[in-house]
């Protein structure tokens, strides 16, 4: 074991949840394998060991964070290895592969977005998270799964609650939970969800539809079973946590990073086809899953300098690896001109993100949708832009206004 | 043209003779297969390819439309680079091939009008000895007598006189082509050689919502097609027509645009002057836009002319909430200087 600096023993979620970058900065330069107290657990900070760790699966198996855990429980993509994470990938993959995906996606994000937009496009000023980004990522893919019958403030509610718990990580010197009460929302989340999705899941056994949960239940299975719902539920709070969250935020991060930058802005409204890259660079200057994957040690290892012994837990900070001086000049600068360059947003090896490609999808219809009808939107400067979060991050509010 | 390469665009299934001293672009027209231009000149970028496999020679394109970072990842202008191999390269943008394209030609004519119509302003008709068939909107190139020079400029007849081209042309002090030549040489009975059609500003397909066309001084010349062919095959339900120029003398064909305006109730002509009152509009003729709109949203707009104009009406235009998808742009930007020009001033 190395020792602790005092900066990392010292650190506490909520600065972090408030300002991450400038301690992982620090982490880069001084201890990019860190033992951190308050979470229990070594950090990994740096583009090269984030890449190297998430692509060498057999070395380091995939694991929940303890706090992921206690919130999805057990059987989730996220902490399963070999054959029986191939098999949830295949259950979960049909829907989201690229050629699927471009079957259905504009009839699927595109009305829906045209409709939110003319609920507000005369009002000259919106708080564009709440009343864009959160109900078109949200409505897109609840529409997917099969829970066409929820709200979009409901499914925005049950994210949003789920990931307040998932991010709950703090531990005291038992490595016992801190905070054992910030699992409650998720909690009634989870008691809504079941209440809601148990009647449906009676349905879709007895009668099929085209919906992904639906098709989760039958595909690959033996004429006359379905699949449990204890494999169902794990992975649909996977679905209905960072699958709904994410892409409102890269929408909103990418918003937030072009106003700082109006020339590119400009460039962006003036042709869309641009969109693509102004999103891949909003979701490397704020990574909307900036620090939550976690992997466990399958032996006695050497990373970065430090010696961990097998069963030892690290988390790889995606948020902090795509600010990493080596790979980006001026990381904390939003500029969709800079060289491209691969980034760890969605992660890598076999637990990469399974819906990158329906998430691009998603938030370029509707930066397209809303440039089209909006093209003189501009930051409301009366109010600050208002990142939050460490596990997750956007802003949580972006202020917008527009002449009408 | 000694030697001929092959040229292969993916997504086409066709392989493109291109000779050595020939752009890519201009073989891919002549051949009829639409890559995306505007300029022709090097200035505009929007003819970047990326060649997957070859050898070219970039020749005269800018660094400042291609820069040397673009160049070694591949990149190149259509419009200026030459094949030294045979080439498979890729458009960067969509290549829009719902429009009808015309291939592109060299033509011969005769000028059979060349006269003064405002300050400094010349109306050129040329009589083609064949037909030159082009979209409402788009340019041609002629080629300036005794050098290797081409200039653009933009059709105003409407597509169907497809044998009389009519051009606008603004003096530039000092300029090869039109101080040079056309205001000075040029003479009524003289042959011209030109080559054409090229460009995709223009107005091909019915449209659903008004449209304003805006032009700065000979910035009208692609407007006045338009609005006629449009006429002609009732392809907008309004048509806003705003000509910019400085003082009274700069406007030309207000008779033209007036009739219409009397004859036809969707068609509506604004001519709006910035350093002179008058009876009429003052002011940029962009800020007339925008006083005129409360929202241009659902309206298209084609805006021709200097390119300082054109940026302050795509402004105005998004200000009143117009979809830059909507939003179609022409800008005569001056051909790069001659790299020999360079090396005789330093
Ligand atoms: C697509 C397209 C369509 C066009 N259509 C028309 C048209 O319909 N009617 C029309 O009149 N023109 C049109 N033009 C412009 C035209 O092609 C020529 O650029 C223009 O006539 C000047 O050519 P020139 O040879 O006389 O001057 P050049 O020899 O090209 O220029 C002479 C010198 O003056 C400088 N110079 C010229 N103008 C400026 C300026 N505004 N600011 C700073 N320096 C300058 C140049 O750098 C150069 O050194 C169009 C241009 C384009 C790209
Ligand atoms: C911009 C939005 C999104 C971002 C940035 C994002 C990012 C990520 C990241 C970083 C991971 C972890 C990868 C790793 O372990 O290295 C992940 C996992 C995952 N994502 Fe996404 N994601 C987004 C949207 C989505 C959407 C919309 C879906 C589904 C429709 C989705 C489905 C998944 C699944 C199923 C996993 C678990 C994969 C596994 O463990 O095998 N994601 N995502
Ligand atoms: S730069 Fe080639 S067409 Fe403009």
């Amino acid at each position: 074991m190395t020792i602790t600096p005092d900066f990392v023993n010292d650190i506490t979620i909520e600065e972090l949840e408030a300002d991450p970058y400038p301690f992982y900065e620090r982490l880069r330069k001084e201890a990019p394998v860190a033992f951190v107290p308050a979470l229990g657990m070594h950090l990994v900070s740096t583009r090269e060991l984030c890449e190297q760790i998430s692509r060498d699966d057999e070395n380091w198996p995939a694991v929940i964070s303890a706090a992921g855990g206690r919130t999805f429980g057990p059987g989730a993509l996220l902490n399963t290895n070999g054959e029986e994470h191939r098999e949830l990938r295949d259950m979960v993959e049909p829907h989201l592969q690229p050629t699927a995906v471009d079957k259905y996606i504009d009839d699927l994000v595109r009305p829906f977005a045209r409709e939110r937009i003319a609920a507000f496009e005369n009002d000259g000023h919106a708080d564009i998270v709440a009343a864009y980004c959160e109900p078109v990522s949200v409505r897109a893919l609840g529409d997917l799964l099969g829970l066409d019958d929820v709200s979009t403030d409901k499914l925005r509610e049950w994210f949003h609650k789920l990931s307040v718990s998932f991010t709950n990580a703090a531990v005291d010197e038992n490595g016992e939970f801190a905070n054992p009460e910030g699992f409650r929302p998720g909690d009634e989340a989870k008691a809504e969800i079941i209440a809601h999705v148990d009647p449906k899941i009676d349905k879709w056994i007895t009668e099929p539809d085209h919906t992904a949960i639906s098709h989760w239940l039958h595909d690959g299975m033996p004429e006359g079973q379905t699949r449990s719902r204890d494999v169902i539920y794990p992975n649909l709070y996977v679905f209905l946590l960072g699958a709904m969250q994410e892409p409102g935020h890269a929408m909103a991060t990418t918003l937030a990073g072009l106003f700082s930058r109006p020339e590119q802005l400009e460039r962006v409204v003036d042709d869309p086809e641009l969109i693509p890259r102004a999103v891949a660079e909003g979701m490397r200057w704020v990574a909307p899953i900036w620090s939550a994957v976690v992997k466990r040690a399958a032996r006695d290892v050497t990373v970065g300098g430090v010696d961990l012994p097998e069963g030892s837990i690290v988390m790889l900070t995606y948020g902090s690896a795509n600010h990493d001086e080596h790979a980006y000049d001026a990381p904390s600068r939003y500029d969709m001109d800079r060289p491209v360059k691969p980034t760890m947003t969605f992660g890598g090896g076999k637990h990469a993100c399974a819906g990158t490609y329906f998430a691009n999808a998603v938030v370029r219809i509707a930066l397209e949708e809303l440039f089209e009808s909006i093209p003189n939107l501009e930051r409301d400067t009366d109010h600050e832009v208002d990142f939050w979060g460490w596990g997750f991050r956007g802003p949580k509010q972006l202020f917008v206004k527009w002449e009408v | 043209m000694a030697d001929k390469y092959t040229v292969r665009v993916t997504g086409k299934n066709v392989d493109i003779a291109v000779g050595e001293d020939q752009s890519v672009l201009d073989g891919a027209l002549r051949a009829n297969q639409w890559l995306p231009h505007s300029c022709t000149q090097g200035t505009c970028g929007t003819c970047k390819l990326k060649v997957l496999c070859g050898q070219v020679d970039h020749r005269d394109s800018p660094e400042y439309t291609l820069t040397s970072e673009e160049r070694d990842s591949g990149l190149v202008l259509a419009c200026r680079v030459t094949p030294r191999s045979d080439l498979v390269v890729e458009p960067l943008g969509a290549v829009d091939d719902r429009v009808p394209h015309h291939p592109l030609r060299d033509h011969e004519g005769t000028v059979v009008v060349l006269d003064d119509i405002a300050a400094a302003t010349r109306r050129l008709v040329v009589a083609l000895d064949e037909e030159m068939h082009f979209n409402a909107g788009q340019y041609a190139e002629l080629l300036i007598p005794g050098t290797a020079l081409a200039r653009q400029y933009s059709m105003a007849n409407p597509p169907s006189e497809a044998r009389l081209l009519e051009f606008h042309i603004k003096l530039t002090e000092g300029g090869a082509a039109t101080e040079g030549w056309i205001f000075r040489s040029l003479a009524v009975g003289d042959r011209i050689s030109l080559r054409g059609p090229l460009g995709q500003f223009h107005l091909v397909d019915k449209v659903e919502g008004p449209v304003i066309l805006i032009g700065g001084g000979t910035g009208l010349a692609p407007l006045k097609s338009i609005v006629q062919h449009a006429l002609a095959e009732d392809l907008a339900p309004e048509l806003y027509v705003y000509h910019g120029g400085r003082r009274e003398v700069d406007l030309y064909d207000v008779e033209f645009f007036r009739e219409l305006d009397a004859r036809h109730e969707h068609v509506h002509y604004r001519p709006v002057l910035s350093e002179q009152d008058w009876g009429g509009a003052t002011g940029m003729v962009t800020d007339a836009v925008v006083a005129d709109f409360a929202s241009c949203k659902g309206m298209s707009a084609y805006l021709c002319g200097p390119p300082a104009m054109v940026t302050a009406a795509v402004k105005a235009l998004k200000r009143r909430r117009m979809s830059p998808r909507l939003i179609f742009k022409e800008e005569f930007t001056v051909a790069p200087p001659l790299p020999d020009a360079d090396a005789a001033a330093s």
